[in-house]
């Protein structure tokens, strides 16, 4: 098949193509072609689990590198430490060679035992840091207790004495009692154990309880908070914790207290009670911190400047891990055969591309000193090829649209194309103002404009949106000050660009208390050159006149686009060969719409191109008119033009007759083509081994496959030695007169209801657009019309408040708010009513195998 | 300055536009979408425009005002226009 140039209009012509490559270079030549970015690879074993595969094990060992960088980027982020951005390196990356990714991994190895060492060091002393921290606050806060506890023996022995049943207290007492001379007094003396330690502050009150009822109240403890957070290495939180120190009688009770403790999360530490030794342990915990914050210290710069090392490179790292691990996921995808030694690949790819993937896969080969060459050959297939649209950064945001309805049809046509047109047009329609669409077109040049370091910085979700469909708003913004013009709206105010048509003419003595409202008078012969003329702006009967405008132009609008539309699918049947669709869908299609609302829409203009107060007859309302088309034909109670009944009769004929064409033309036709096919001996391919072959489901164009199977058929006997591993379970299906008929019978019905119900669906047009214009009357008249209603100082505050206000407003409620419903109202539009009339459909996307594509998808986390 | 004959001179206008579009587009793989979005753009916009003046060639009702004050007679801009 002869190749055109690829253009949007239709998907671009692809060819099934087979490659065969020497098993030595394999590598190399699939990397190439993944730069390249065209060639979709068919999985050719896809019996085979991803474990059995041919290059598991290396996916494998890039999974666990791929692993290792993460953890590196963890880390780095952890540490807070800066990566040198991806974009710095996409653009110059080469394919890397075999001996480049060894390197890579075995460096990746050993700089992750390298960082988990130091890791594991920092965190050790990290946490002998916080324990002598802690040990240092005990020693502080327990000494305060020993030297209080001295100085109050004289209130212990007191409160011993008023409560007699304290036996644990009348130790002490007894103790005391008995060597009552030195104040020094030890409490081993008087057999008294205690335990000091920290404890989470949290805790504090269920260790209390827990104790006072564990040894029934024997014990005496003293507690004191430490005012700075202990950080938690491991968690790498902060913890307020307690100091205590509980004094009690007897070894085994001190044994459970500290049991009770250390189950309780609170660690021990180790305090003498003789004060001079605890100054001596204090100040051994003092210089073992001082050492260990200098070590603390050296780690933790080696470690920030290994990690500053690693960030530096690690973006490219992971951009050539990534595009390893893709090429041998697709190199999973080749068989292998072990007589020649070679890989076979199949791959769709534009036809146009083919020179560039031969010239490329030679580069490789000249490179590689490869004397066998890299076979491409071409297979004829019955396959459907998938739907490969080529868009740039303007055209994308317009296909994505379509595409987000459904993949077209192989070479059928791609609606993308008009809707960069219709879609801004008819979202203008309802957004015309010229204010608005200023704002909208000047936020999507901004965008525009900085488009590069937007893209580079991180976008949230709503903003992400707009800027995907920055071409989309410039578009709708230039577009919707265009129709602001016409609509002779700016900010909800007139535009008075040239003289009115209209001109008021006061009565001598005019006063509108008492005369009321007066009427404007045409200037004779002419008429207001562009758009509304102003003077209609805040007259008492505006909304009468620009709602029949409004209306009738949304009609008209409709019909256009929709007309286009059906044209479509003209050119769809005339590219597909199937001139049954010609005679028994567009044409008939054709007349029913446009001998109903065709009319209509030649009625409006008629109506309007006549100057009926020149003829002095009475205007016929064209509503009434199309009712009783239907209801009385032939009968015209107003009279829009001489032998208008007639003419309607003939068209609502014309109509009617329409629907049984509709309904059996198509369905008979295809019934007879297949009876005079099977009379003539042949047979579609699928037909005799359907027996055996599995049962496919996957085609329900019924008739047009049966026909369309009948030329293939031919040529696939010819080239059946190309077509080596291929499929007979694929688009082949008995004709079936039932499921043909029933298709039609809906696609009939679907077709003339939804003419009608279609026609009625434009008018939204109408009813955003004034909704539109009346909210930004309404913000208008309840903020800056108030201040400029106000005088002097407070006038001058006032502007300046309610203009605050009103921008404000106008951005988020008229620009993005109301931006956004006729948005949506827009995209209906196009995927309800203008792509029902020709879409197909039913397409497979082409996914290509590309490294940009794959980068773009998987690092738009690493931005 | 502008009547019925504007109908026509603006087709005529459309379509010259429409034939240099065809014929200036850029050539190279985006010759369609620059031909396609600049014809369907001048006819949308003709369209649009041709229905607004249609509407206003004959029209069956005229503005009514009871707000307006005598002096205001003639209007702001009166006979004269920005251009």
């Amino acid at each position: 098949m002869a190749a055109g140039k690829d253009s949007l209009f239709r998907s671009a012509d692809m060819t099934l193509t087979q490659l065969y490559v020497a098993n030595e270079i394999g590598r190399e030549v699939v990397s190439a072609l993944g730069e390249l970015g065209v060639m979709q690879f068919r999985d050719l074993n896809p019996d085979t689990t991803a474990f059995q595969r041919t290059f598991t094990q290396e996916i494998r060992r890039l999974d666990n590198v791929e692993r290792q960088l993460n953890y590196f980027r963890q880390q780095i982020e952890r540490n807070g430490i800066g990566m040198r951005p991806i974009y710095d390196f996409t653009n110059n990356m080469a394919a890397p060679s075999a001996s480049e990714i060894d390197e890579l991994a075995d460096r990746s190895q050993s700089l992750e035992q390298r960082i988990h060492g130091l890791n594991e060091s920092y965190e050790t002393l990290k946490k002998r840091e916080t324990e002598l921290t802690e040990w240092r606050w005990v020693l502080r806060e327990a000494g305060g207790f020993f030297d209080r506890a001295r100085g109050q023996t004289e209130e212990i022995r007191q409160s011993i004495d008023s409560s007699d049943d304290a036996p644990l207290l009348r130790d002490v007492e007894q103790a005391n009692g008995s060597t009552d001379a030195p104040q020094q007094q030890s409490f081993s003396v008087m057999n008294i154990g205690f335990v000091a330690g920290v404890i989470p502050r949290e805790r504090m009150g269920a260790f209390e309880r827990i104790l006072w009822r564990t040894l029934r109240g024997n014990l005496y403890m003293n507690q004191s908070e430490i005012p700075d957070p202990i950080v938690d290495p491991e968690k790498n939180e902060e913890v307020h914790k307690n100091v205590f120190v509980i004094f009690a009688h007897g070894k085994e009770i001190i044994a459970k207290i500290r049991k009770i403790s250390e189950s309780l999360g609170a660690s021990i530490y180790n305090v003498d009670e003789n004060g001079e030794l605890r100054r001596d342990q204090m100040h051994e915990v003092n210089s073992r911190l001082q050492d260990l914050s200098n070590v603390l210290g050296n780690t933790k710069r080696t470690l920030d400047a290994e990690l500053n090392q690693i960030g530096r490179s690690l973006a490219a790292w992971m951009i050539v891990t990534k595009k390893e691990k893709g090429v041998y996921q697709t190199l999973n995808r080749f068989s292998y055969d072990p007589a020649r030694k070679t890989l076979v690949a199949e791959a769709w790819c534009p036809t146009n591309s083919l020179g560039l993937i031969k010239s490329t896969l030679q580069d490789v080969n000249d490179r590689a000193g490869l004397s066998v060459p890299t076979i491409v050959n071409q297979i004829k297939t019955s396959k459907t090829p998938p739907t490969y649209n080529k868009t740039n950064k303007f055209t994308l945001g317009f296909q994505t649209i379509i595409d987000a309805y459904g993949t077209a049809k192989y070479t059928e046509v791609n609606p993308g194309l008009p809707s960069i047109v219709t879609f801004p047009f008819l979202f203008a329609v309802m957004f015309g103002d010229l204010g608005h669409g200023f704002i909208m077109t000047m936020a999507a040049a901004a965008m525009i404009y900085w488009e590069k370091p937007l893209q580079r910085g991180k976008q949230d979700e709503l903003f992400g949106m707009a800027f995907y469909g920055r071409y989309i708003m410039l578009m709708m913004g230039i577009f919707s000050m265009y129709t602001g013009i016409l609509y002779c709206d700016i900010f909800s105010k007139e535009l008075s660009l040239f003289p009115s048509m209209w001109q008021w003419n006061f009565p001598e003595g005019y006063d509108p208390e008492k005369d009321g409202v007066i009427t404007a008078s045409r200037v004779e012969g002419y008429t207001y050159p562009f758009g509304l003329d102003w003077r209609w702006h805040e007259t008492d009967n505006d909304l009468l006149f620009s709602n029949s405008y409004k209306m009738k132009l949304s009609i008209i609008m409709g019909w256009a686009h929709m007309t286009y539309n059906l044209c479509l699918s003209y050119i769809n049947a005339r590219h597909f060969r199937t001139p049954i669709d010609i005679w028994g869908n567009f044409i008939p299609g054709m007349i029913f719409f446009q001998s109903i609302f065709g009319y209509l829409v030649f009625c409006i203009v008629y109506k309007w191109s006549i100057d009926w107060y020149a003829m002095g007859e009475q205007p016929p309302g064209l509503l009434n008119m199309l009712i009783y088309m239907f209801l009385s034909p032939g009968t015209i109670n107003e009279k829009l033009y001489n032998g208008q009944g007639a003419v309607q009769v003939i068209l609502l004929l014309l109509a009617v007759v329409q629907v049984p064409i509709l309904l059996f033309l198509k369905p008979f036709y295809l019934r007879w083509e297949h009876n005079r096919a099977r009379a003539q001996g042949y047979r579609g391919i699928g037909e005799n081994t359907r027996v055996s072959a599995l049962d496919d489901d996957d085609d329900d164009e019924g008739g047009h496959s049966a026909h369309a199977n009948g030329r293939p058929s031919v040529e696939s006997e010819m080239d059946g030695a190309a077509m080596i591993s291929q499929d007979l379970d694929d688009e082949h299906e008995e004709f079936e007169f039932s499921e043909v008929m029933i298709h039609q019978v809906i696609h009939t019905i679907e077709f003339c209801l939804n003419c009608v119900s279609h026609t009625a669906s434009y008018l939204r047009l109408w009813a955003l657009s004034l909704a539109h214009q009346q909210l930004s009357k309404v913000l208008w008249s309840m903020t800056l019309a108030n201040a400029f209603g106000m005088g002097g100082a407070t006038g001058i505050i006032a502007i300046f408040v309610f203009f605050t206000v009103w921008f404000f407003l106008t951005v988020a409620v008229l620009v993005v708010m109301e931006g956004t419903s006729a948005m949506l109202h827009s995209l209906r539009l196009h995927w309800v009513e203008a792509m029902s009339k020709h879409f197909i459909g039913e397409g497979v996307a082409f996914e290509p195998f590309s490294f940009q594509l794959m980068l773009e998808e998987e690092l738009t986390e690493l931005k | 300055m502008a009547n019925g004959w504007s109908l026509l001179v603006s087709v005529i206008f459309i379509a010259a536009f429409c034939a240099v579009a065809w014929f200036a587009s850029p050539k190279g793989e985006n010759q369609t979408v620059w031909r396609s979005t600049l014809i369907l753009s001048a006819w949308s916009c003709w369209l649009m425009w041709a229905i607004t003046f249609l509407a206003q060639w004959h029209p069956l009702i005229q503005p009514q005002r009871g707000d307006l004050r005598p002096e205001y007679n003639g209007g702001p801009v009166k006979g004269e226009s920005f251009f």
